[in-house]
């Protein structure tokens, strides 16, 4: 082995390299939902599970018995596994050179570990893990501001913890002080010393940085964010890459020297045997039997395991291709103008696709879908004070700064002062609660009141919300608040005029413009929910999109805008009014926000609009509500009350289902699925073929949209498939850390991806884990276009995390990964399959219960 | 200092590279000991890889990036070690070429 000293450059370097496989761990006020591997795409899917089994310890499949019981339910059939395997025999062209396992199952994979877990698998040590408990004590310190030891020199995580565990008997015993003192400088050299001591080569190095990233995924996932996300002007404690592992190393040091570790070739760890890594375990072949069994049989677990995952998503595929190609379902030309109370633009996410539906359904609207921050990258700071929100996907950098005002200054100004009232009370009672003797006085005087609140809120969550509200008015008045489009950082003309541009051109609302557009964004109404912003807009960087939704329509309905939008030919008829609205995704209300002054024709026009929307979001909850578990079966106005109640309910763990069961996104007119229940299943993103020749329209929605829905798809289908490393758990044991995370108990590490409530019913995944479908309606060639000029685009399809559909010619074609198209025929040839109603995958509803009277209580 | 023009040389580097690495970068600029940088987002160009689209409209990250740092002679070897290291597994580009500054102290 040739070892060699690292500069501190070459270690930023090497960290970089070391952290690819590490998830990125967003702080819950924007718990965006993210690929894990998302790093690794440079990679195909299968090599990328591959690494991440080896470096992590996930699965990366579906788990066998999911699988099985999909079978057993005619969720997947034999062939669909026949199809899946002979696209296995006749590979399409793969970009890289992909293992394919056949004959002799191949080894497990060996695990990486570092060389102190190494150790102790040869001494049956545990100082790995106590070096876990020390890291995760002191991370969850600093980043609650415990560690702001005074007179040190330098902010950082290593500065700081070094200043304070001089005092800690913990690193006494791990004989930490010796390698304090011999080990000096920056997190940089400090990383370039240890490895230099433990005399690893580059390719050494790297695995030492992963196998030390991996211990505790969480916390490492979160140092990504900060190194790598997090604008540098992020307000709290900075806890970097570079920093963590530092930290880490020192103890591992400290510990390897203290046990008398050898470094070097052939010192005590390198004959070890590593760890066998986990392997994805298979539905037995004999449950498939004939044929397609033998050949199963014939394959390695892993790839076993890929087939069956391949056969299981083209099941889903094939399904939905179907309904979208039956005669009802083929475009007709969209409603007239003159036809329609208004158009409604929701955001793509799968919840609005109910909304739409519904409200379509009673034939005055058209509707269209769009990235729910409606294509204005703002950094907004609230009214109400707190830090400034980025409204748009994480992937952008806000380009616009704005603030809010008032629509009346005195009813702002009273807010602001109630609000301040508020304040001092809140500090006030923190201060008592965090006194070693007034926490107890705080006790003994309120809970007289607040115990039988306490009641009331459990027993009666509605009502208690709505006191809540009545008191919160009162001390605090709301106030018309509404974004403020002048200011040092607000656009200008021009630059409004290009967002709704943009917006409308890539959404084909081009002309034929109603005499009411609304805007729509959503959000989601919880309490006591640590994970509540997962809720909200993804593409609002996991907010709410009320806001967004004010702004775009504010920008639209200026003269201004209007004139320079006309002259690059989008003429925007006087009549028409652009209004903002808000879903709330827990309820199913819409709440509209109307601008300040209406004429009376306006105001008509929006109260039938008002009503037309508050009827479709009954019946979406009537439909909704026989999916939450614990929720009864009631007619439309019980429903909409049950799920304000559970909205409003504090110990409700599954107030609504967020993305879940989430499969495909669909890109084109909104011709192609009107009238088809897609079961909120669906990304709807509009898109007009016919309108965007260049196709700039097409790669704005695959580079952008299409990346947003690929992270979701893949952060709910690793919550499923690797539950336990890359999901966040049981959210009844949740402990929440310094608002960047939560514990799952008292302590350890940080839990990534969604929590279990979120993705399962009870020990059955709710979700189905699947790879993205995105089905686009554009010619063949175009498609390839933007596919070949986008690295981001190219790896997402050739490497096979997304599967590629195109609709072309009034047919349907599969993109081959590498490139090529193979027109896509309904395989399903049987008389009888044909003529079941389709079910977008496996039909999931609750069984019906009794329910207890009072509407408060969900059972 | 050069004798003709009456400037101080230096080593220009460029790097272009993808805009999620950018950040990495410009910390690699940081170690080592660079004062100031360029950054040009959203730059579009044909490479080995492919043609590579300029800005897109809603995504930041995955456009390309041009970063460009100036040095003195004495430190461009610590930087290049770093620079190596990543694009031995990342795509990008890398340039280095001799420049010459009229206020050098403004790059120490």
């Amino acid at each position: 082995m040739s070892t060699r000293t690292f500069s501190t450059s070459h270690v930023v370097a090497l960290v970089e390299r070391a952290t690819r496989v590490v998830p990125v761990l967003w702080p819950l006020e924007s718990a965006v939902a993210a690929n894990p591997l998302w790093d690794l795409r440079s990679h195909s899917f299968t090599s990328a599970v591959a690494h991440a089994r080896r470096a992590l310890g996930i699965v990366g499949l579906p788990p066998a018995e999911v699988l099985a019981d999909a079978f057993r339910a005619g969720r997947l059939t034999v062939a669909d596994l026949e199809a899946a395997l002979d696209d296995l025999d006749q590979p399409d062209g793969a970009t890289e050179a992909e293992p394919v396992h056949r004959g002799a199952p191949a080894p497990p994979p060996s695990m990486l570990v570092t060389v102190l877990e190494r150790h102790d698998q040869l001494t049956g040590g545990r100082m790995a893990a106590e070096v876990d408990r020390e890291v995760a004590k002191y991370c969850a310190a600093y980043l609650g501001g415990l560690l702001g030891t005074s007179g040190v020199v330098g902010t950082g995580f290593l500065d700081q913890w070094r200043a304070a565990v001089v005092d800690d008997p913990a690193a006494r015993r791990l004989g930490l002080h010796g390698v304090l003192e011999a080990v000096a400088g920056g997190p940089e050299t400090v990383i370039a010393t240890v490895l230099a001591r433990l005399v690893l080569d580059e390719a050494g190095a790297v695995e030492e940085l992963t196998g030390q990233s991996a211990r505790l995924l969480g916390w490492a996932a979160h140092a990504k964010w900060r190194s790598r996300w997090a604008a540098p002007d992020h307000p709290g404690p900075a806890l970097h890459l570079v920093d963590y592992l530092a930290v880490r190393l020192l103890y591992d040091l400290a510990a390897l020297e203290r046990l008398g570790h050898r470094a070097g070739p052939g010192a005590c760890c390198d004959h070890l045997r590593p760890a066998p890594g986990s392997s994805p375990e298979v539905p037995p072949a004999a449950l498939v039997g004939g044929p397609a069994g033998d050949r199963l049989a014939r394959l390695d677990a892993t790839a076993a395991a890929a087939v069956w995952l391949a056969a299981y998503e083209a099941h889903y595929r094939d399904d939905l291709l179907a309904v979208l190609e039956r005669p009802s379902s083929q475009p007709s030309a969209p409603p007239s103008p003159g036809a329609l109370r208004a158009q409604v633009v929701c955001c793509i996410d799968i919840r609005s696709e109910g909304l739409r539906r519904h409200l379509e359904a009673s034939g005055h609207y058209e509707t269209f879908g769009f990235a729910g921050f409606f294509g204005v990258p703002a950094r907004v700071w609230p009214f109400d004070g707190g830090s400034a929100l980025d409204l748009c996907p994480v992937l952008l950098h806000p380009t616009v700064e704005l603030t809010e005002e008032a629509g009346e200054e005195a009813a702002g100004a009273a807010r602001h002062a109630g609000l301040r009232q508020l304040a001092v009370v809140e500090r006030a009672v923190e201060t008592t609660r965090e006194g070693p003797v007034a926490s107890y006085l705080l006790a003994e005087s309120a809970g007289v009141g607040l115990g039988p609140l306490a009641v009331l809120r459990t027993a009666a969550p509605a009502t208690f919300a709505r006191l809540r509200r009545w008191v919160l008015a009162r001390l605090a008045p709301p106030a018309d608040v509404h974004p403020v489009l002048s200011g040092p950082g607000a656009p200008s003309d021009d630059e409004q005029a290009l967002f709704v541009e943009t917006a409308l051109r890539t959404m084909g609302l081009t002309d034929r413009f109603a005499p009411v557009v609304v805007l729509c964004g959503h959000g989601s109404t919880t309490e006591n929910n640590p994970y509540g912003s997962a809720l909200d807009c993804g593409a609002c960087g996991a907010a709410r999109g009320g806001t967004s939704a004010r702004l775009a329509a504010a920008m639209s309905n200026r003269a201004e805008v209007r004139a320079l939008l006309a002259a690059r030919g989008i003429v925007v008829p006087d009549e028409t009014l652009f209004v903002a609205a808000e879903h709330d995704t827990a309820t199913d209300t819409v709440t509209v926000f109307p601008p300040a002054e209406l004429t009376p024709t306006q105001a008509d026009r929006l109260a039938v609009v008002e009503r037309d929307l508050a009827a479709a979001g009954a019946e979406l909850a009537v439909e909704r509500a026989a999916t939450l578990p614990g929720a009864v079966r009631r007619p439309r106005r019980g429903a909409a009350r049950h799920l304000a109640t559970r909205s409003a309910d504090w110990a409700q763990v599954q107030p609504e289902w967020g993305l879940a069961r989430c499969a495909a996104l669909v890109v084109g007119p909104r011709q192609l699925t009107v009238g088809i229940d897609l079961e909120r299943r669906t990304f709807l993103h509009s898109y007009d073929p016919g309108t965007d020749p260049d196709g700039a329209a097409l790669e704005a929605i695959l580079t952008g949209p299409m990346v947003v829905a690929q992270w979701i798809s893949a952060a709910y289908y690793h919550s499923v498939v690797d539950p336990d490393v890359l999901g966040a758990g049981d959210k009844v044991s949740h402990n929440v850390v310094a608002g960047v995370g939560v514990y799952q108990g008292a302590g350890g590490d940080l839990r990534l991806g969604l929590p279990r409530q979120s993705v399962f019913v009870g020990d059955e995944p709710f979700h189905e884990p699947m790879r993205l479908l995105v089905v686009v309606v554009a010619p063949r060639e175009r498609v390839d276009t933007v596919v070949a000029r986008n690295p981001v685009v190219a790896e997402l399809v050739d490497g096979e995390w997304v599967h590629l559909a195109a609709r072309d010619d009034g047919r349907f074609w599969r993109r081959r990964p590498g490139g090529g198209w193979r027109q896509w025929h309904d395989a399903r040839t049987d008389a009888h399959q044909l003529g079941r109603p389709v079910r977008l995958g496996r039909p999931y509803e609750v069984a019906p219960t009794g329910g207890h009277g009072e509407e408060e209580r969900h059972g | 200092m050069d004798e003709r023009w009456g400037l101080t040389p230096m080593v220009k580097v460029e790097v272009v590279v993808s805009g999620e690495d950018a950040q990495v970068v410009t910390d690699l600029f940081s170690t080592a000991g660079a004062v100031g940088f360029t950054a040009v987002a959203n730059v579009s160009g044909v490479g080995h890889g492919g043609a590579h689209q300029g800005r897109l409209a809603f995504n930041d990250r995955n456009a390309l990036a041009l970063l460009m740092v100036v040095l003195p002679p004495a430190g461009v070897d610590r930087l290049l070690d770093g620079l190596r290291s990543l694009l031995a597994e990342r795509p990008g580009v890398l340039f280095v070429s001799d420049t010459y500054v009229s206020r050098p102290e403004y790059f120490r």
